[in-house]
């Protein structure tokens, strides 16, 4: 009912801010104009499309360009999509940046393939920007596609990590058997919370350093079920950096009633004492106790 | 020594048991600091009290004492924010950190009050409406969610310090909360906009961001927001169709 005065208000506020008065500060019309653009996802999106088209087209700041674009994200219609895609692909810096951003916001399928393209040739920040727009969009299985035909261990380590953060389990793990590619999925799977990948190569005593690695990354996953696996790797293995490995997990893990089992269980006074301080650093409750027995025991 | 949040219990007579209770009561008695910070407190609380909001029931009030820990936890774990001294009862993270855990309380007992329950961090089992619509109870609880962060966000100071980023790490907490509500709710677009503000707040918890920087992103949110709670305002069950 009051679309009409909506319009022309924004229409005005628009010419009035372009045309900018001598009067008034470059701020304060800048500020009229983003005002005037807020005002627009108030007005239906066949008229506000071509408002929008025509900012984007205009001498406007980046500033005001970019929240044209959110509007734009904001319309439902094809054609919106189209200009952010034109936009993403034509513009470069922020606008080209921002136009990606809000194709992921957007969730057009068919939007969110066509940056595929320009993934393939964009710079880094281009490449890193389409994989933030992917997961905005949720869209696991277009970071898959990117990491499995990665082209070098960068981009494949990018698009890894996004799918940890994506929690994209089923997809890490076929990309499972990727030549060289162990670190970057282990921290992947710690941070998507992949205990099981994880426990798999934290019990592989083939490569200690990997072996390393994964006990690491269960420790950041943390969980009862993780303070046991640290528990059997430590008692099972011969190698002291891995003892040493499961057992800081075990402190970052906030694992103190194994540490206090490992420390009961010892027969070795170095090994005791380590494992003491390990508790008392942890600021467990059970060191006060295990301290006072050592002391009491002296007497 | 009595912290906050128990005495934040013991101000709504909520999750104490009578032991706890008696403890407080009789540190109140003789000491005069935890007597100033708890009557400083109990003026803050009772200046939010809002009759109309309806109360959650008692185990989704568990549930979200639960969320409140381990989004504290988590807060702890993190290692980008460096931890400082002693807990300043009257700083502004506190102050705020507060107002935003209330907040979102509010948010989701006007959620709750509509017999749905929304995925809590970290696996905790929900039940879900199957129904296609957007539960009008959750855009209620969103649309506090998104004024709360957007009065937050007016109201960090202009410099990057330890307190904005740990406000900052509660607004990112909640907003991961509704995001996975959202999800779960009909609202995929709605989802996409939560999930897109996350990188702008973790650039803002940067500590080492310029004021400049902070200014421009400040502004990105909230006229983001502002568009957003229009849209929500406009027509709240237009996102089950729209995807």
């Amino acid at each position: 009912m009051h679309l009409l005065p909506k319009i022309l208000f924004v229409s005005l506020a628009l010419f009035v801010a372009n045309t900018s008065i001598a009067q008034e500060s470059a701020d304060d019309a800048e500020q009229l104009k983003i005002a005037a653009l807020e005002a627009l996802i108030s007005a239906p999106p066949d008229r506000a499309l071509p408002i929008v088209e025509k900012v984007l087209a205009g001498d406007h700041s980046d500033e005001v360009k970019s929240r044209a674009l959110f509007i734009l994200s904001q319309i439902d219609l094809p054609e919106a999509q189209a200009i952010l895609l034109t936009t993403a692909s034509s513009q470069s810096g922020e606008l080209q940046l921002e136009a990606i951003r809000m194709i992921g916001i957007g969730g057009d399928p068919e939007t969110l393939a066509a940056l595929r393209g320009i993934y393939d040739t964009g710079d880094i920040e281009v490449k890193e920007s389409i994989l933030h727009a992917y997961l905005i969009a949720d869209d696991s299985a277009a970071v898959f596609e990117i990491a499995a035909n990665a082209v070098d261990d960068d981009e494949f380590e990018q698009a890894v990590q996004m799918l940890g953060v994506m929690g994209a389990t089923d997809e890490l793990a076929k990309l499972r058997d990727r030549d060289g590619s162990t670190e970057s999925l282990i921290h992947a799977y710690a941070i998507s919370g992949d205990y099981e990948s994880l426990r798999v190569l934290a019990t592989d005593s083939s490569d200690p350093e990997q072996q390393m690695q994964a006990i690491h990354g269960l420790s950041i996953v943390g969980g009862e079920q993780v303070g046991t696996t640290l528990m059997e790797i430590y008692r099972s293995t011969d190698n002291a950096e891995v003892k040493e490995s499961a057992v800081h997990s075990m402190m970052i893990a906030d694992y103190d009633e194994g540490v206090l089992e490992l420390y009961r269980a010892s027969q070795d006074s170095n090994e005791k004492r380590d494992l003491l301080q390990l508790l008392v650093m942890m600021d467990s409750e059970a060191a006060l106790q295990i301290i006072d027995e050592t002391l009491g025991g002296g007497q | 020594m009595i912290n906050n949040d128990t005495l934040t219990l013991y101000y709504y007579n909520d999750g104490l048991t009578d032991d706890e209770r008696n403890h407080v009561e009789s540190a109140l008695r003789s000491d005069t600091n935890l007597a100033a910070r708890y009557g400083a407190l109990s003026r803050q609380l009772s200046g939010w009290n809002d009759p109309e909001t309806p109360a959650a029931p008692p185990h989704l009030l568990a549930r979200w004492h639960d969320s409140i820990d381990r989004a504290a936890q988590s807060e702890n774990n993190a290692p980008e924010i460096e931890k400082t001294g002693p807990f300043q009862f009257f700083s502004f993270a506190w102050g705020g950190a507060l107002a935003a855990t209330l907040a979102l309380g509010v948010a989701l007992g006007m959620f709750f009050s509509g017999n749905d329950v929304i995925p809590i961090p970290d696996g905790i089992p929900v039940e879900v409406t199957q129904s296609t619509a957007v539960p009008a109870s959750f855009t209620r609880g969103l649309q506090v969610h998104l004024r709360e962060s957007q009065w937050e966000l007016a109201s960090l100071p202009a410099e990057a310090s330890t307190d904005n980023a740990q406000l900052l790490m509660q607004i990112i907490e909640q907003n991961r909360m509704f995001e996975r509500a959202a999800k779960q709710n009909n609202s995929p677009n709605v989802a996409r906009l939560l999930r897109a503000f996350e990188p702008i707040l973790m650039r803002l918890a940067n500590e080492d961001i310029a004021p400049e920087d902070a200014e421009a992103l400040r502004a990105q949110l909230a006229f983001e927001l502002n568009v957003m709670l229009t849209k929500l305002a406009r027509d709240p069950s237009k996102e089950a169709h729209t995807t």
